[in-house]
């Protein structure tokens, strides 16, 4: 029962990460997209949401089990 | 202290689910090891009982999103009259391993207990309730775990089968509403189809009912950090349906224009992947069919005698002890011996034999044989969980849920797979928003097999396109089958012959072995032994035997009886010796009214300082015919040689030759003189003779044959040879009977016949290569459907696979491997096909040497 506000911490440490890191790939593709000459903004939106979602994939079982040991490893 | 349980797991679908459920279970403070495995929806959990309950475990498994299957038992419960009776027996039966839940109402004197298959049984929980001061019943009829058993499995099929009769009216609509304005679908499709808005409202049940299941799992293996099949699905079926909606609603908005909508994408994708859910939950209840074979053997009533009366009571109420009474045409209900009547008995079920077996007073019968022509009387000698169909259920069960070394690699490859699918996805999308699109994009680009020019897809919509494209496509739904299913099939092949493999990587050792030792007495052999010349010096032939018989007989070994027997029969009583000493693997010394006889071979005559001279040469010559020979000595002098052969089993040529025609060396291992052992093994073609080995230096030369690169199989008796068994890469214990369980090694054949060892490895060749094949059409697929969706000829061609045309291939996968591993079902070994048990010819020259090597 001791361990289970520590847990938390880290699952919560974990999605800031993911979902920070996740955002900040789909910020890179809207401002690429805008410099590369896409003048839709739906077409931005759309690609952002879509890296935004297959990057929060790809980040979460690599940063859930990293953190989980960074703190377990404390 | 630790605890094994097997858990029956719910809702795995592939090879991802399968690391999650592990990695779920591991993450169990207290839990030691986890095996899972996904064609038997079973994991194998060791964990310290003190730190670790299975509500934990429960809590593990349903927090990912998956279950446990529990059977549950109503017990009948009399004699409680308070709260506190309530609580006495529901902490009675919750104490027991495997029980998850109890549940007991007074007014009712109900108890229900929830329970893991397998685990516990009701007789069990029967035995708690009565040893705290309660009686108890079952409420349901016994065999009710295997009608829950088959329950479950009919449910999942026929959910699946529910979600496909939705699914399959509603995709079809929307499939000719689509494609309503292309050929001859013009004519016979009302136009009205066509509407977007009716697309839309057919496909929205689609995905949201039957579809939904996929978009659960994935939510709670996200919830968890982990990512499966079902999240590839979820996301093409969401973004095909999304991409849709956004057509339906806002035109303009670039991801094809309005004639895209993808609607069938949507609903086609899902409907194919149902249909592969649906064939999936068909083909893993017939995967399972051979342990469910088994279990229907199980009978369920017996016929005990009780006072001179026949009571006919549940089979679960017999005991050791018993009287039992059979009738023609009647199961045998357990395990044991006759002791009045004379009948045949059906065995094929356990054994595999096709001739019935005669029964008589003295000889054992085992539960769930049928019983042909007379009736008779048995006492229970092996009841429960004891009996020999219980313990091969159990043997079959386990080797089932085991993991084949190259399933290990399978698993691990596909855990991976997901997540690499997804980073694979996400390059697809940035190359072609960024390079792909403007480089090669032209107004005719189409999707495979659809009517759809995609001329006004803009580079987001293209580029999304083709990265749901891979992500579906890539799904290796098929890996995580490949190998269980074959496993699982080759082992229940395997246990109808009466070869119980005790694991898949028995199966994967016994399908690479390259040499297979034998030993020679009782494998080889009959084990039988029988005196055959008796040369004497300095004394008549009757009084070396009898001084032979004296040295032997406080001996237990096949050797010492038969000169015992042989003395009997030629009317001599032999004396009991004074003192004895066996001496394994030389012989025996004994002493009567001050004289010393000693019998044994060379080496131990050499020891002894006692000259052979005259009987040497006699001894030469009876080696050189195969047969063992023995020197007797009284008083320090040599007086005779005893002469010992046994007999060859009638299959043992045929599966020398059948074994040597299969590439494998065939080697013989045994305690008599290089010149016997050699005579023998002449006769028989082996090709290498491992002779004059003390029982105790067996394991030493299976490790000297493995020292030189050998993949070693070594067949004995399971508890004389139990080192050896277990040094070598595959031990074979031959002739186990009704005691399968206590055999060692890592393959237990039931009968004493050899061609079930030739068998045995022609069943885990055809198992590995079936296994080779699925991996192949799991894993080839993928590799060159993945390029093909990520539009690599599409410079060329100017076509993309569309995401229906990539679940179509995915399906596929699925279909052959599910086909391939049907394929087992009608297989049998090649030397079973070739020599029936009455076929076999005879065994030349039927005389072998004895073991002279105790």
């Amino acid at each position: 029962m001791a361990q289970e506000p520590s847990s938390r911490k880290a699952s919560t440490l974990a999605a800031v990460l993911y979902l920070g890191l996740s955002l900040l790939a789909a910020l890179a593709f809207v401002v690429l997209a805008a410099l590369k000459g896409e003048t839709s903004w739906s077409a931005r939106l759309i690609g952002g949401v879509w890296v935004f979602f297959l990057t929060t994939i790809v980040l979460m079982p690599v940063v859930i089990p990293w953190v989980r040991k960074r703190a377990e490893g404390r | 202290m630790s605890r094994r349980l097997t858990l029956p797991v719910e809702g795995m679908s592939c090879a991802s689910c399968v690391a999650n459920v592990e990695t779920a279970l591991k993450g169990v403070s207290g839990v030691r090891e986890v095996r899972v495995n996904l064609a038997t929806e079973q994991a194998t959990v060791e964990y310290d009982p003190a730190r670790v309950t299975l509500q934990d475990l429960r809590k593990a498994v349903e927090e990912i999103g998956y279950g446990l299957r529990t059977a549950t038992a109503y017990l009948h419960v009399t004699g409680m009259s308070c709260a506190s009776c309530v609580e006495t027996v529901r902490r009675a039966l919750a104490e027991l391993p495997g029980v998850v839940d109890v549940s007991v109402n007074l007014s009712t004197e109900t108890a229900r207990v929830d329970y893991l298959p397998g685990t516990v049984t009701v007789r069990e929980m029967l035995a708690a309730v009565r040893e705290v001061g309660y009686g108890a019943e079952e409420k349901l009829e016994g065999g009710a775990a295997l009608d829950r058993e088959q329950e479950a499995r009919r449910r999942e099929v026929s959910r699946q089968r529910r979600n496909l009769l939705v699914a399959t009216p509603l995709a079809l609509l929307v499939m000719l509403g689509t494609f309503q304005p292309y050929g001859v679908l013009s004519r016979l499709v009302p136009e009205f189809l066509h509407n977007k808005l009716l697309l839309f409202a057919l496909t929205t049940p689609l995905v949201v009912g039957p579809g939904a299941q996929f978009f659960v799992h994935s939510f709670h293996g996200l919830r968890r950090g982990t990512t499966d099949m079902n999240l590839l699905y979820a996301t093409g079926i969401g973004a095909a349906y999304l991409i849709a909606v956004v057509n339906t609603f806002w035109p303009a908005s670039g991801f094809g224009g309005p004639q895209a909508t993808f609607y069938e994408a949507a609903a086609l994708l899902t409907w194919f992947i149902l249909l592969g859910r649906y064939l999936e939950a068909v083909t893993r209840g017939r995967a399972s069919e051979a342990i469910r074979r088994l279990m229907r053997l199980q009978p369920r009533r017996a016929r005990v005698l009780q006072d001179g009366r026949e009571v006919e009571v549940s089979v679960d109420e017999v005991e050791v002890g018993d009287l039992l009474v059979v009738r023609p045409g009647e199961q045998v209900p357990v395990d044991g011996v006759v002791v009045e009547g004379y009948s045949a008995v059906d065995q094929s079920m356990i054994t595999g034999e096709s001739i019935p077996v005669e029964k008589k007073p003295g000889d054992e019968v085992i539960g769930g044989t049928l019983n042909k022509t007379g009736s008779f009387t048995f006492r229970a000698t092996r009841v429960g969980k004891e009996t020999a169909l219980a313990q091969i259920i159990r043997l079959v069960e386990e080797a089932q849920t085991s993991k084949a070394p190259i399933q290990k690699l399978a698993d691990f490859v596909a855990g991976r797979f997901i997540f690499w699918v997804h980073v694979l996805a996400l390059a697809t999308f940035l190359f072609w928003y960024f390079v792909g699109y403007d480089l090669w994009f032209t107004p005719q680009t189409r999707l495979m097999l659809t009517p759809y020019a995609l001329s006004g897809a803009s580079a987001v919509g293209f580029a999304v396109l083709v990265s749901i494209a891979v992500l579906v496509i890539s799904c290796p739904c098929a890996v995580g089958l490949a190998t269980p299913a074959a496993i699982m099939a080759g082992t229940g092949k395997a246990a109808e012959h009466g070869i119980l493999f005790k694991g898949g990587d028995a199966v994967e050792a016994a399908s690479k072995v390259q040499v297979v030792v034998f030993d020679k007495t009782g494998t080889l052999t009959k084990g039988s032994p029988s005196v055959t010349d008796v040369v004497a010096q300095g004394l008549p032939e009757e009084e070396v035997l009898r001084w032979a018989a004296l040295a032997e007989k406080r001996s237990e070994h096949p050797l010492g009886e038969a000169i015992v027997r042989a003395a009997q029969e030629r009317g001599l009583s032999p004396e009991d010796p004074e003192e004895f000493e066996a001496l394994p693997g030389k012989g025996v010394a004994a002493r009567r009214r001050g004289r010393r006889v000693l019998l044994g071979n060379r080496t131990f005559m050499a020891e002894q300082g006692i000259s052979l001279d005259g009987l040497a040469r006699a001894a030469e010559e009876l080696e050189a015919q195969g047969k063992t020979a023995m020197f007797v000595a009284v008083d320090g002098h040599a007086v005779g040689v005893v002469a010992v052969a046994d007999t060859l089993r009638e299959t043992t040529p045929v599966a020398v030759r059948e074994l040597r025609a299969m590439g494998i060396r065939v080697a013989m291992l045994t305690g008599d003189n290089r010149r016997t052992a050699q005579a023998i093994a002449r006769q028989l073609g082996m090709d290498t003779v491992l002779a004059e080995v003390l029982p105790g230096d067996k394991a030493a030369e299976i490790q000297r044959l493995q020292a030189q690169g050998y993949r070693v199989a070594m067949v004995g008796d399971g508890i004389n040879d139990a080192p050896a068994l277990a040094q070598a890469d595959v031990g074979i214990a031959m002739g186990a009977g009704t005691d399968v369980a206590k055999e060692t090694g890592h393959v237990v054949l039931v009968k004493d016949d050899l061609l079930d060892v030739v068998a045995a490895i022609q069943v885990a060749r055809a198992t590995m290569g079936l296994v080779k094949q699925n991996l192949f059409w799991a894993f080839a697929y993928n590799t060159a459907a993945i390029p093909l969706a990520f539009g690599i000829l599409y410079p060329f061609v100017h076509q993309i696979v569309s995401p229906e045309l990539a679940a179509v291939l995915m399906a596929t996968s699925s279909l052959s491997v599910t086909l391939n591993t049907q394929r087992m079902r009608g297989y049998v070994p090649p030397v079973r096909r070739r020599y029936r048990a009455q076929e076999v010819p005879a065994a030349p020259g039927a005389a072998a040497p004895a073991p002279a090597g105790r």
